[in-house]
């Protein structure tokens, strides 16, 4: 066959790659922001859109959609069109993706900011920003299996194999979990409710990590590892077994981050097995990363892109090891709701993310510029403090989640909570907090030594915007298998069908696990006492939601001595069943709420103390890192929305009574004037028709439901 | 079709490993090395513990789930953690020190969040004047601690502190009387005698 010439698209991957540093810097600097709040509350200013709450998600977005996102796409642009010995399929969808993409980001952090969230951890977006993400996303797509299909090599390689799995996973992930009923153009209530919200959000918020921080970095590991080592990949079968069980057992783990929750039992085991059973698939990725440089050591002590590289690779083994383990019940009744989760996300980010996009921005914007990189000396001591930094972020953090635990679970001789007041244990972390702030100042510190040296490297070479390319037209052969083609050989040439089967393998573990949650009635049982949120209390939930409450607060008791002495009765999965969305969280910096309104509880406080609370939280405990929420006194409560969020709540199952929708704000004014007159009798003037007044109804309704009644249906969980 | 492209086997250089034929993607080449066995073994024994464990919790359940392990638990404290009310009419408040110190520890931990640290009162009342809303003698603010009047926001603290502790934070309450805290919140309730 003739060899045709063409030309590799470089300006994508420049663009993609201006915009990773962007981000990057954006993302770090809000995420020292959200550190330094937990030494210093007042960081906030008393402004709604400083709080922890709102720039929490901005700071994860940023760091994973945006930062990390860009990277991927910037190692995909490059490599994708190499392997393929082929441009992008087209310019315009290049475009399109690359614009589209950083638009969704922008109006991301507005709307964070602005306080429009679904509140479900790391798929905040609203409704229409989440169609946005399809689309784009769907338009990546395209334009990466375009490519494909129009390359002039054989077989795809395991890189591509990698970005496929990646590319149609987050498409069912996305979507499957943003299924939401508008109620206006920025709010809207997710279809599912309570357990069955928890177990979507979750199987979407574990795999987002295989699926959009694991696998697209394992693509290129595989590509910019061998190429900057200059060695070939250690095992062709390895790369084979260790892809498909990774891609078919990641995404039944998801319930690992509802053990001892209200979860149903069989679920919660599911989890902890599957994330055990995980282990080997993802070292499979370490080993044959690590063992490819095997001959070329002395070069990584040389080489800062193969530094970065191999620090990146050995933090990812280091996190797919942890992870199973604080999948057990043992372990995670330990880094649940503490900081041992988030040290562990940081191994992750920091180190697997962070540094392999790192090493992948030293190696090809030189090249695509035509030049050397300006200083190695420089990039070393990136990787040194880099390095430092990720130390010194992560160990404070798994110290103060053993202190803390320790703490929670303390008991006196008498058989009392030793630490009764949750902020003790808070306050005894400060130190931990203060050194978690200096790890991450060092490694921004780094990144942007290294930002510099990329720029420098940058004025000093020239972009070459069309790389001049030739290979072969590739011949068409027999569909069929020939003679002594392995079939997954086979498969490799046949990327359409490569796609289907990847589909399938990852649509049977979330298929058995979520499905049995809405046929099976006997996985959550009714209990009868539990009613819908009255209007006002509705209002007051979605303000809470809108705050982003569940960044701090827990509403999900476990089933241990320390919690039900400390909260309350322990969760149950019929009680959240009105819950749209559910917000259970997933760390505690403050207490749980979900017994809050139990005024026989031990938690219990009068309205006067959240009014005062909330207005100045550390009037009431002078070292609470609670920031102040004083707008919500000032805001008037907006109820021209409650017969519009009835009326979804009622489509999305709610028992409301027919009608309701047009009494509802009669029985919300009636709510709100008796507790404004409640405050009135303790000596506090708010009118009822604040935000504030809202947000005390719901804190005094929850848990109320179990507490007044006895019938509460625990599940029969032996014969 | 690679089977016949190249009969010889080539050899990495470094390592001496077989180089698959054919498999060269922008020159990333691939060599034929088998699944690493400690790698396989692992897998292989975090699979067979995988079926063990859910067949052992899940199918014959002969191991505890959350529910069993919170009631053994419960079970094994078998401790009466409720604090019984005082019935002696003639109760003392508590004078020496090391009792008054332990009262304000707890007075410290428990009770400012409401009543400030200098007992001025903020969502509590002001106990360092002279009045009170629920009587004033010493047995009726042990009384008034042991039980609470929920519906006032003040809770029940029998379940969280024992009957020696209720007499030392009481205690301790009345060393505040006439105190002058800067910004006292104004008098509730009846004047004491």
């Amino acid at each position: 066959m003739e060899n045709q010439n063409f030309y590799y698209d470089n300006k994508i991957v420049r663009s993609f790659a201006y915009a990773t540093l962007f981000w990057g810097v954006i993302g770090m600097v809000v995420g020292l922001l959200v550190a330094l709040e937990f030494i210093w509350p007042q960081l906030s200013f008393g402004l709604p859109y400083l709080t922890f709450g709102r720039i929490r998600p901005i700071h994860t977005n940023a760091v994973i959609f945006a930062f990390v996102g860009n990277g991927i796409f910037t190692g995909i642009y490059y490599s994708l069109q190499r392997l393929c010995k082929a441009r992008m399929f087209s310019n315009v969808l290049s475009k399109i993706h690359f614009w589209g993409w950083q638009l969704i980001i922008v109006s991301a952090a507005l709307t964070f900011a602005f306080g429009f969230t679904t509140g479900k951890e790391y798929a905040e977006l609203e409704w229409p920003i989440d169609i946005a993400v399809a689309v784009i996303w769907i338009v990546f797509g395209w334009n990466m299996i375009g490519t494909i299909i129009k390359r002039r090599t054989r077989h795809i390689y395991v890189a591509i194999w990698f970005y496929l799995a990646t590319f149609v996973t987050i498409a069912v992930l996305h979507v499957t979990n943003s299924i939401e009923i508008p109620v206006s153009w920025l709010k809207s209530y997710p279809v599912y409710a309570g357990v069955q919200d928890a177990l979507v959000q979750w199987w979407y918020g574990h795999n987002a990590v295989a699926f959009f921080l694991t696998t697209p970095f394992l693509g290129l590991m595989y590509y910019f590892l061998p190429k900057a080592a200059n060695r070939p990949i250690y095992s062709y079968r390895l790369s084979i077994v260790h892809f498909w069980a990774l891609i078919f057992l990641y995404i039944w783990a998801g319930p690992h981050h509802l053990i001892y929750s209200a979860l149903p039992n069989w679920t919660q085991s599911l989890g902890v097995v599957f994330s055990v059973m995980l282990i080997a698939p993802s070292w499979g990725g370490m080993v044959n990363g690590l063992l490819t440089l095997r001959g070329a050591w002395d070069r990584v002590r040389e080489d800062p892109v193969l530094k970065f590289m191999v620090v990146a690779v050995t933090a990812y083994g280091m996190s797919t090891f942890e992870g199973p383990m604080m999948s057990t019940k043992t372990v995670n009744s330990i880094s649940h709701f503490t900081d041992w989760t988030v040290g562990h996300a940081h191994i992750g980010a920091l180190g697997w993310n962070g540094f392999l996009t790192f090493a992948v921005l030293y190696w090809l914007i030189p090249r695509i510029f035509q030049t050397t990189l300006y200083s190695r000396k420089m990039a070393n001591t990136h990787f040194w403090i880099g390095t430092l930094g990720i130390i010194f972020y992560a160990v404070p953090l798994y110290w103060g989640a053993i202190t803390q635990f320790s703490m929670w679970k303390e008991f006196t001789q008498d058989g009392f909570l030793k630490y009764p007041n949750f902020l003790e244990t808070v306050t005894q972390l400060k130190p931990m907090y203060a050194a978690r702030a200096i790890g991450g100042g060092l490694y921004i510190t780094g990144a942007l030594l290294g930002i510099v040296n990329l720029i420098r490297t940058i004025k000093a070479g020239k972009l070459l915007p069309e790389e001049a390319a030739s290979a072969p037209a590739l011949e068409r052969i027999s569909n069929s298998r020939s003679s002594g083609e392995s079939p997954h050989r086979w498969l490799e040439r046949k990327p359409v069908q490569f796609v289907i089967i990847a589909l399938v393998v990852i649509l049977i573990g979330g298929l058995i696990e979520i499905v049995p949650l809405y046929l099976v009635k006997t996985n959550i049982p009714t209990i009868a006492s539990v009613r819908p949120y009255k209007p006002l209390e509705l209002q007051g939930r979605d303000i809470y939601v809108r705050e982003g409450c569940y960044t701090c607060h827990s509403q999900q008791v476990r089933p241990f001595r320390s919690e039900t002495e400390r909260y309350g009765e322990y969760a149950k999965a019929g009680e959240y069943v009105y819950d749209h969305p559910f917000q259970w969280g997933s760390k505690r910096n403050g207490p749980d709420l979900s017994r809050e309104g139990v005024t026989t509880g031990r938690q219990y406080k009068p309205d006067s103390w959240h009014y005062t609370h909330l207005l100045n939280p550390q009037k009431l405990n002078e070292q609470s890192i609670m920031p102040v929420y004083k707008w919500l006194i000032a805001n008037d409560l907006d109820i021209s929305s409650t017969a519009r969020k009835i009326r979804v709540m009622q489509f999305l199952g709610v028992p409301y009574p027919q009608g309701f929708d047009k009494t509802a704000n009669e029985n919300l004014l009636a709510q709100a004037t008796a507790i404004s007159n409640n405050l009135k009798s303790q000596g506090i003037q708010v009118e009822p028709g604040k935000e504030v007044i809202a947000v005390i109804a719901y804190l005094q309704r929850l848990g109320k439901d179990v507490h007044t009644a006895s019938q509460i249906v625990t599940p029969p969980t032996k014969e | 079709m690679e089977i016949n492209e190249n009969k010889s086997v080539e050899k990495d250089e470094l390592t001496g490993d077989k180089i698959l034929a054919g498999h060269e993607s922008d020159n990333i080449k691939e060599l034929d090395n088998r699944l690493p066995r400690w790698w396989l073994w692992l897998f292989i024994i975090t699979v067979v513990w995988g079926v063990i464990y859910f067949f052992l919790f899940d199918v014959i359940k002969v191991m505890p789930h959350q529910q069993e392990e919170y009631s053994k638990e419960m079970a094994s404290v078998a401790m009466n953690t409720t604090t019984t009310p005082s019935e002696d009419a003639n109760l003392l408040p508590l004078t020496d020190k090391a009792n008054l110190d332990a009262g304000k520890a707890i007075w410290t931990q428990r009770c400012v969040v409401c009543h400030l640290p200098l007992g001025q009162g903020l969502v509590g009342p002001n106990l360092t004047d002279t009045f009170a809303i629920h009587g004033c003698s010493y047995k009726d603010i042990v009384t008034l601690i042991t039980n609470g009047v929920p519906e006032k926001g003040m809770i029940t603290w029998k379940t969280q502190l024992t009957r020696d502790q209720i007499l030392q934070v009481a205690s301790f309450t009345l060393t505040l009387k006439g105190t002058n805290p800067p910004n006292p919140k104004p008098p509730q309730g009846e004047p004491c005698k």
